[in-house]
């Protein structure tokens, strides 16, 4: 089988000689292929996205948290202890956390912090959307925060009624008319709290387990007083230049087991967070994959369709090509070539409605968007190839007429 | 250049076979100008198509320039329409969508030969049909008669030694009909082309050389 540009000139011309029965079968090839596109982009867009985010907040940050005994659910923040039945590993004293600097070599710094709740208010009104949180100084730095106006908390602040505010806290007190953010008072439960500061905006999402804009930062100290129940279940600890993320998580073990008295905590590496986050891509992508297959399927069935019929219309075409010397093998490359046009116009289709459904879906989470060329290739191929799969039958269909049946047929 | 010998075509339609040629035996010597008259279901076109291999015989032996082709495989029996037999249908048997030149140039496409060369011979036969005016005219957008001048360029496109023709007069009126039958004197006048026609009319079989009868199936002496 030869493949002459008249050929493909020939193909297009048949195909547009059938539009309606053309346009529908390309539907269902459309929907597959740009369903599988918008999966692989999608999917390279959010592990770009997490990559940002690591690289942003640094690969050398552990996270340690609180071990919970008896496999029991962790206790909701003001809730009764051990109200979950299971009793909960002692709470971690401040301390012996501040201390682990010093114990561990491997560790840089540390950040405990301490989460509350109560009702949030300025100046007789209710603030939405805003939580407290009990941090020491060293929070910015290792959260890669940074100060849009006056200062943050530091360590001579312990005890104290002040507090740093996110910049959409600062935007609330703005909209309900504090003039001047810097003095501007907030209630917490029963205690008033100073700002004396405006963290930068942070973009949303990321790696970090608090959302940074909407945060009230007290110092860790007044946070463990006034907070009901309060109890430092996360920590936020900078690896030392040089050492492994497992080697100072080691240490970290061993320091916290030797404090005895059932004392364990749960340590998580950025690896293992981008090792989470790819298991969940993995299953999204899966899922998508299927559809995609699915409507594949469809699309290819509804290509076999268009060419069995073009097959049977055109029985006389068939029949004269034969006559004037097509082999069985130029008929069958003939349709062939057809159905893969068919496939590779719906796969372009495809390719577009899946990058514009993936730029939509970036835009809305708010992620950067990224072309993917790998999405594209396997786009092409896999209309292609679908195009080959289901018209292969038809094809083969039409090459097997009997020339002077198809040359007698109308 | 072509025996026949006892060829036998039968259909089976259901439980009855059906004979419709009972042992034709025909030879046509290079050169000659041939036309086969008989009644109407007679079994001119079946003889017709056997001779251009695009059917075969139920029996019997085809010689094709000395060689027995009855039994050569499909591939091997487009090569030979392709490149020494030209068709000429009743019903022209045009593809509506290519223009006269694309409709010219097919039996050269497969040959795979497709270059300005290809394109040259193409122009060259409609001229010498009288249709380089209308080469890129669609077969709706002409006449019965010059669709019929364009099947023939691509009758003679590939350098056939052999037309057959069934019936290329027979959708036109008497003067168009005439023209077309004196092109196919001058092919076989000028370029020694053996053509074998079909016609039911005997003004056209006057005008050939030699002329086969069939009846029922069988050639008549
Ligand atoms: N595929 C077929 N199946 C069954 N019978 C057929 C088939 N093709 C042809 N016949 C029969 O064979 C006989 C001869 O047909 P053919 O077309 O050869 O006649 P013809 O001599 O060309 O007639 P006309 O002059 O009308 O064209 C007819 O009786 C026809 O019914
Ligand atoms: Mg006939």
């Amino acid at each position: 089988m030869m493949i002459h540009p008249s050929h493909l000139k020939e193909a297009a011309r048949s195909l547009l000689a059938s539009k309606q029965r053309t346009i529908l079968a390309l539907i269902g090839i459309v929907i597959g292929i740009g369903s599988v596109i918008a999966m692989v982009s999608v999917g390279r867009i959010v592990q770009e996205e997490s990559l940002r985010q690591f690289k942003e907040m640094g690969t050398d940050i552990l996270t340690i948290e609180k071990e919970f005994g008896g496999g029991g659910p962790p206790g909701m923040q003001g809730a009764p202890g051990a109200a979950g039945g299971a009793a909960a590993k002692a709470a971690l004293r401040l301390d012996t956390i501040l201390a682990i600097p010093s114990r561990c070599p491997g560790i840089a710094a540390v950040a405990p912090s301490v989460r509350g709740s109560g009702d949030i208010s300025f100046a007789g009104k209710k603030l939405e959307r805003c939580s407290p949180m009990g941090v020491t100084a060293s929070f910015l730095d290792i959260n890669k925060l940074t100060m849009r106006e006056g200062r943050f908390l530091s360590d001579l602040d312990e005890q104290s009624r002040y507090c740093v505010i996110g910049s959409q806290v600062a935007a609330e007190l703005q909209k309900q008319g504090a003039s001047k953010l810097a003095g501007s008072k907030i209630r917490i439960g029963n205690n008033l709290f100073t700002v004396i500061g405006v963290t930068n905006e942070v973009p949303q999402g990321g790696m970090r387990r608090f959302e940074p804009n909407e945060m009230i930062y007290l110092h860790i100290t007044t946070g463990l007083r006034v907070f009901a129940n309060a109890e430092i279940q996360s920590i936020t600890a900078r690896v030392s230049p040089g050492t492994t993320n497992n080697a100072a998580r080691d240490q970290v073990m061993a320091y916290v087991a030797s404090l005895g008295k059932g004392q364990a905590v749960r340590i998580t590496s950025p690896e293992e967070i981008i090792a989470q986050m790819e298991k969940q891509m993995q299953m999204f992508t899966l899922l998508l994959g299927a559809i995609g297959s699915i409507s594949l399927i469809v699309g290819g069935v509804g290509v076999m369709n268009v060419m069995l019929v073009s097959v049977t219309e055109r029985r006389r075409e068939i029949g004269i090509r034969r006559a004037l010397g097509a082999k069985r093998g130029d008929i069958k490359g003939q349709f062939l070539i057809e159905s893969i046009i068919l496939s590779l116009i719906g796969g372009l289709l495809g390719i577009i409605f899946g990058i514009g459904a993936s730029w939509l879906i970036a835009h809305f989470a708010k992620w950067q968007f990224a072309l993917s060329f790998s999405a594209i290739l396997l786009g092409v191929g896999v209309s292609n190839a679908v195009g080959i799969f289901f018209g292969y039958y038809p094809a083969r269909q039409a090459s097997l007429l009997d020339p002077i049946v198809a040359l007698k047929s109308d | 250049m072509l025996t026949l010998r006892d060829i036998r075509k039968s259909y089976r339609i259901g439980p009855t076979e059906v004979d419709v040629l009972k042992g034709v035996s025909l030879e046509i010597q290079q050169g000659e100008l041939v036309s086969i008259m008989g009644q109407s279901g007679c079994g001119k076109s079946t003889l017709m198509n056997i001779i251009g291999l695009l059917d075969r015989p139920t029996s019997g032996s085809f010689m094709l320039d000395g060689a027995e082709v009855s039994y050569s495989d499909d591939d091997a029996l487009s090569e030979i329409r392709n490149q020494r037999i030209g068709f000429v249908f009743q019903q022209y048997f045009l593809l509506s969508r290519l223009t006269a030149l694309e409709n010219v140039a097919l039996p050269l496409v497969y040959r795979g030969d497709t270059g300005t060369n290809s394109h040259d011979r193409c122009m060259e036969l409609l001229k010498r049909v009288g249709m380089d005016d209308r080469a890129n005219h669609r077969p709706n957008e002409l006449s019965g008669g010059q669709q019929q001048r364009v099947a023939i360029a691509r009758a003679l496109v590939g350098n056939p030694s052999l037309i057959l023709a069934d019936e290329p007069t027979g959708a036109l009126d008497t003067n168009v009909g005439g023209e077309i039958m004196e092109l196919f004197k001058t092919l076989n006048a000028e370029e020694g082309i053996t053509v074998v026609i079909i016609t039911h009319d005997p003004g056209i079989a006057r005008q050939c050389k030699r002329v086969a009868v069939m009846k029922d199936g069988v050639i008549v002496p």
